[in-house]
């Protein structure tokens, strides 16, 4: 038994040499974070860039000279999007790797899973899941966890203020059947029916089939003048090809996740002329996004904007770090987390890299201006991040508004 | 670092009893049920749903075993009338309507949403390695127990039955005794094993959803009875532990090669159990436990 | 009326591709004597080669006529490593064998293509307009294809020599064998067959969805209850019980919505097997 341990402690070393990626004296003092990314499964769009802005966040803290005097080192472990393989991973990380934080977390049902744990060992939480429960006070009884992103409820007044912007009447839904598609379809009905509106016509559909078309057709036959949808970017893509080729001329308004250049790359000019998409914006003006977005180019060879969540889990790290440099050294988990809303939310001299934060820090307190958003946090652990309408023209997303919820 | 091993062993021990459930179908009346998963998800929802009412445990634990065993009832009758591979089909297939009816109504399981909260098991004992190591005892209690109902099955007279309809069903019939029976009490009891398992699930993991219970999990319990041999009760347990070694040992073996990206490391994961259900069944049919003296 | 006039349409298309696969399946199924999990993914294997080439080529044509080669490929190799190995064994040995095997290829197929989505680089087509009923001009590529695909397959069954041998095999191994005819030659013939028949499938799956990884595995379930539904070793049963169950599946979504219609296919399937144990055109050979 001692055998395995001994292997067992001596493999998990090596796993950490070869993630952090960052050579530094031995006895140095380090801070020990895990990226838990969806790099297979649902999310594998996405996972593999908040992974590397993970590093590469991690990489600028570093190269700052630390935060609070301590390194930040990474462990990387896979969720693979389900929660018992996320479970499994969280459990080696906080047990073997010893990390004090979980980030980039990314699936309503690996949050809801591992959140417990993370309560349990008394370590930051930062996740980028929409299901409402998870920042519930129940689940989150001690005050770690951290949402990067908005809630589906968010999302739908977003997308209920943009429909009426937009002069539609007779809007009708379509959800992809998981918690976070429905998630957002029932805040738009929320929001629309709140302002007075009916939607004409709502569809949950199973994903993974070889058509639509009669999902399509229900709500087609409702005559709604614009669809709203809980998607995803590939049944957005099956629908949208279809719907097409129907010949309908409704409107289409779109989540971010499912709109972005690989659906105008899949669906052609011709097709996606005219769609509408509400994304919850990175904070794109901001000098953190810039830096993101560069961070994010050379690393994935793509512009930020197709990756909201690499955005958020980018600011995670940033977040993290100046709330250790706020805390000062050798801080414990407890009196980082008691400095996150300092140095995230307003007042403060408004600071957009670690860098930046660490020297203005000295004089006095700061606001992070981040990329994802502007990162302020409520009560809860929420933040609310602005909205932006945009419409797809040949082949091109041009922003139209900004929506403020 | 015991923690870690105490959660891996829990989750060994849960696919363990799902093991043995098929073990005893497959393994010793070669009934080829591919909807495990199904009884596994009925068992997790019902203990779920009545621990959070605030039953106990042990009442919901058996509710989830008894419908279980009451969804293989109807299961069993269909397979008497099909070919094995129809069956095998057939059963998959139940096992997708049970996930897409957990997926569907809402108003009992929440649908996508899934169930959380779900308390712990033993909870009075905090939340520390003290409560997994007490449940990781109880889950060994439950499987050693089920490994001994197991043996006696086997060498009951009813046992005796059950091997004989698997060798010569014809025979059987013609000495007058009911296979049609015993089959469907077997497929029922099998079920009611993956229940309980389901009931573990549900208190360990903390929060259930339909996505939980697809397909691969019920194919996985047929990989550990396939490594470590059809119709031994310690095939059952020594091919879990190798899956598990599989499946969780990546995370490991990372360490060793660097130059693997994670997405890479996830496809080469599912190439290797692929090529160790290949190379069992070509070259080690009996499985590690196996004996040799039989098929 | 229309409504379900273009439902109907929607069914037998979605019914069209899984009865293809379903094809390939009951081919093996039909020879060898097991149920090929393998198919899935020998179909998003082939739909990736087909993606690669028709990309490097410009012509969709050529890329799937590509992508049906490397299905018969992968055919015949895993035949080579594994299931020749395997004759004789139960068709339960041989399923799991066909689950490693699908684990492998897949596995193969997400190193080398990744897991983001891929698509098809084809113009989108506004519809016609007949009876006041939509039809779209890709729904008669996709049926075109299906119909090439299955009178081929006729063809080699009923007019060559090869096919001749591979019906004898699938109504008694034993004569056939007796009669000189070598099971090898056969079975090589066979697997390059259901191999290019599933690469096909993947394909036009392909082409009506997007590319990826877990595509042809999804597909599987479906497949596999078509393919029992029509009868084994049955291919017009195949493509009839794939479009039966398709249309069936979209004409019930008005009753019974949207998220049960997969259940209602294996409810079918279970009916019917119940009446006629050896499905619809299949052989009756009664139980086991």
């Amino acid at each position: 038994m001692m055998n395995r341990r001994q292997l067992l402690a001596t493999m998990a070393s090596t796993t950490l040499l070869a993630t952090a990626r960052e050579g530094f004296a031995q006895g140095a003092p380090t801070f020990r974070i895990a990226a838990l990314n969806p790099i297979t499964g649902s999310g594998a769009a996405y996972g593999a860039g908040m992974q590397k802005m993970i590093l590469a966040a991690v990489e600028e803290v570093n190269a700052a000279g630390g935060a609070g005097g301590r390194k930040i080192e990474v462990v990387a472990e896979d969720t693979q999007s389900q929660p018992q393989a996320g479970v499994l991973a969280a459990k080696k990380l906080i047990e073997i790797d010893k990390v004090q934080g979980l980030i980039g977390i990314w699936s309503s049902g690996v949050a809801l899973a591992t959140i417990p744990l993370a309560n349990d060992a008394n370590i930051l939480f930062m996740c980028t899941s929409g299901a409402p429960e998870i920042t519930n006070p129940q689940v989150n009884s001690k005050g770690l966890v951290y949402r990067f992103n908005t809630t589906g409820d968010g999302y739908g007044r977003a997308f209920a203020e943009a429909c009426a912007r937009e002069g539609f009447k007779r809007p009708a839904t379509m959800a992809f059947n998981n918690a976070s598609g429905i998630g957002i379809v029932d805040g738009f009905r929320k929001a629309w029916e709140k302002n007075g509106g009916k939607v004409v016509e709502a569809v949950v559909y199973e994903p993974n089939q070889p058509s639509y078309r009669s999902e399509l057709q229900k709500v087609l036959a409702a005559k709604p003048d614009v669809i709203v949808t809980g998607s995803y970017l590939p049944d957005t893509t099956i629908i949208l090809r279809e719907w097409f080729q129907t010949g309908d001329t409704q409107k289409w308004m779109l989540p971010g996740q499912a709109a972005n250049p690989d659906l105008i790359k899949a669906i052609g000019p011709e097709a996606s002329e005219g769609l509408f998409v509400v994304n919850s914006i990175s904070n794109e003006m901001s000098t953190a996004y810039a830096k993101f977005d560069a961070a994010y180019r050379k690393a994935m060879n793509q512009p930020g904007t197709s990756n909201i969540y690499a955005a958020m889990a980018w600011d995670m790290v940033i977040v993290l770090a100046l709330a250790m440099e706020a805390a000062g050294p050798n801080a414990n988990v407890a009196a980082i987390n008691a400095k996150i809303r300092e140095i995230a939310n307003p007042p403060g001299k408004q600071v957009s890299s670690f860098a930046e934060g660490k020297e203005a820090l000295k004089a006095g307190k700061v606001n992070y201006d981040g990329a994802s958003s502007a990162v302020d946090f409520n009560q809860a652990g929420d933040v609310l991040p602005d909205f932006d309408l945009s419409v797809i023209s040949k082949g091109v997303i041009t922003r139209k508004n900004i929506i403020k919820i | 670092m015991e923690a870690y091993l105490v959660a891996m062993a829990i989750i060994t021990a849960i696919y363990v009893l799902l093991a043995l459930g098929l073990n005893l179908q497959y393994g010793l009346t070669g009934l080829t049920n591919f909807g495990h998963v199904g009884f596994f998800c009925i068992g997790a929802y019902t203990a779920a749903l009545m621990g959070q009412i605030g039953i106990p445990w042990p009442i919901s634990f058996l509710a989830g075993a008894a419908l279980a065993a009451l969804a293989a009832w109807p299961l069993g009758l269909v397979s008497l009338k099909l070919r094995d591979d129809y069956f095998a089909i057939v059963s998959l297939g139940f096992s997708e309507i049970v996930r897409i009816v957990v997926t569907s109504e809402q108003w009992l399981t929440k649908g996508v949403q899934g169930i959380t909260g779900i308390p712990k098991l033993l909870g009075f004992l905090g939340t520390g390695l003290t409560q997994s190591l007490a449940v990781l005892a109880l889950l060994i209690a439950v499987n050693v127990l089920a490994g001994l109902a197991n043996r006696r099955i086997v060498r009951s007279p009813f046992g005796r039955m059950i091997e004989a309809i698997r060798d010569n069903e014809e025979a059987v019939k013609a000495l007058g005794k009911d296979p049609a029976g015993f089959k469907i009490q077997v497929l029922m009891l099998g079920a009611a094993l993956a229940g309980v398992a389901g009931g573990f699930y549900a208190h360990y993991i903390g929060y259930i959803v339909p996505e939980q219970f697809i397909p691969l999990i019920t194919f996985y319990v047929w990989m550990a009875i396939i490594i470590g041999g059809v119709g031994r009760i310690s095939g059952a347990f020594a091919g879990t532990l190798i899956l598990m070694i599989f499946l969780e040992g990546s995370r490991f073996l990372r360490g060793v090669i660097p130059f693997v990206s994670e997405v890479e490391m996830a496809s080469i994961r599912l190439g290797i159990i692929g090529l160790a259900l290949v190379l069992f069944t070509l070259y080690r049919p009996q499985g590690l436990m196996g004996d040799y003296t039989k098929r | 009326m229309t409504a379900y006039a273009e439902l109907m349409i929607g069914g037998l298309m979605s019914g069209l591709v899984v009865g293809l696969a379903a094809l390939a399946i009951t081919l093996v199924f039909g020879i060898a004597r097991f149920a090929n999990a393998a198919t899935g993914d020998t179909m998003t294997a082939g739909a990736y080669v087909a993606l690669s080439v028709s990309g490097a080529t410009g012509s969709v044509i050529v890329g799937g006529l590509v992508g049906a080669l490397a299905g018969a490929a992968i055919g015949v190799v895993v035949y080579f490593l594994i299931f020749r190995k395997l004759a004789g064994r139960s068709s339960v040995a041989n399923l799991l064998a066909s689950i490693g095997v699908a684990f492998i290829i897949r596995a193969i197929v997400g190193v080398i293509f990744e897991h983001q989505q891929q698509v098809f680089q084809l113009p989108l087509v506004r519809p016609w307009r007949i009876l006041d009923i939509r039809v779209q001009p890709s729904d008669l590529n996709l049926a075109i294809v299906a119909v090439l695909t299955l009178a081929t397959v006729f063809l080699i069954l009923y007019a060559t020599p090869v096919g001749r041998r591979m019906r004898a095999v699938a109504d008694d191994p034993g004569l056939a064998r007796i009669s000189g005819i070598s099971p090898t030659r056969v079975m090589i013939a066979l697997w390059a067959l259901a191999g290019s028949v599933s690469a096909v499938a993947g394909v036009m799956y392909g082409i009506k969805t997007v590319v990826t990884p877990e595509m042809g595995w999804d597909m599987l379930l479906p497949a596999f209850a078509a393919a029992i539904l029509g009868g084994i070793g049955h291919p017009v049963g195949a493509i009839c019980a794939g479009i039966l169950l398709g249309t069936i599946q979209e004409m019930a979504t008005p009753f019974v919505g949207f998220t049960y219609k997969l259940a209602i296919s294996f409810v079918v399937l279970l009916i019917v097997l119940l009446v006629r144990p050896s499905g619809l055109f299949g052989r009756n050979e009664g139980a086991r």
